[in-house]
């Protein structure tokens, strides 16, 4: 790869970067590109030659955060992987970024199109790991047989919930890392056969 | 680590390439029984079937989003 291009490419991601950390701070609509701008160390005119538009930035942001939970996902899921292993790797890569993703889970439906089918992106990735695993232990009668869709709407209507009230549940920390555990245990316990 | 070029899943163990064959680009879930890579419409459609149920989405909106994803792979970045 030639410098020049390789430069593009560095200060690209340095303002993805950067953006990721202003939304998380001051959320995703509401931030300024002046202050992701000043967070890159760049001038706003730099930052608008590589992303033309606020729209084009937030869409780059959420598909590299999504790109990295996937991957991240990806390594702590093993192909043997039961149910309980899954979402306790959702909640693992999650709590790596839990600022910015519950930012986007309070926002979703605000977001431009093609942004908020990054989320949806975001937790496909999820079932795709998610799948096998629920086929397998409802298979093995460790989970009562239910619809997948809404067995993953049950867990993620909770987990975001917490999310989304991270200030009430968790002030001032991780609401994965204090949360996360009860929250693991008590969906567990509504799925298992007999539960 | 490969990324299929046509659905984005990282392809690391054997098993994730078409019948076995590491020289392929795409993944064995964006593959036809012989091997071949599913076409734009194949895609979309069993993309969306995914996302509908494992997330009971509408079904436009599953392929809506759908088509949106994958206009961001490679394999299909140069559609018109």
């Amino acid at each position: 790869m030639k410098l020049r291009e390789r430069q593009k490419r560095e200060t690209r991601q340095a303002i993805i970067d950067a953006a990721l950390r202003v939304f998380a701070r001051d959320g995703i609509l509401a931030s300024t590109t002046a202050a992701i701008a000043r967070e890159a160390g760049l001038s706003q005119g730099s930052l608008f030659a590589h992303f033309g538009t606020q729209e084009a930035l937030i869409t780059a942001v959420i598909e590299d955060f999504g790109k990295g939970l996937g991957l991240r996902l990806h390594e702590l899921t093993d192909s043997g992987a039961n149910t309980r292993d899954v979402l306790r790797a959702q909640l693992g890569a999650i709590a790596e970024r839990e600022d910015f993703y519950a930012r986007l889970v309070v926002e979703s439906t605000l977001l431009p199109g093609r942004a908020r089918d990054s989320l949806l992106l975001i937790q496909s990735a999820i079932c795709f790991h998610l799948s096998p695993a629920v086929e397998a232990d409802t298979l093995s009668g460790k989970i009562r047989p239910m619809p997948l869709h809404l067995l993953f709407n049950t867990w993620v209507g909770l987990l975001h919930h917490y999310l989304a009230n991270r200030d009430l549940f968790a002030p001032g920390g991780s609401v994965i890392e204090r949360r996360g555990p009860e929250l693991l245990v008590h969906f567990l316990s509504l799925i298992a056969k007999g539960g | 680590m490969n990324l299929c070029v046509a659905c984005g899943m990282p392809m690391r163990a054997k098993a994730d390439f078409p019948l076995g064959d590491e020289t392929k680009d795409y993944c064995i879930h964006c593959s036809r029984p012989d091997g071949s890579m599913q076409s734009y419409e194949e895609k979309a459609s069993s993309m969306a079937a995914f996302i509908v149920r494992t997330q009971g989405i509408d079904e436009g909106a599953a392929l809506g989003a759908a088509k949106s994803m994958m206009a961001r792979l490679p394999a299909w970045k140069a559609r018109p």
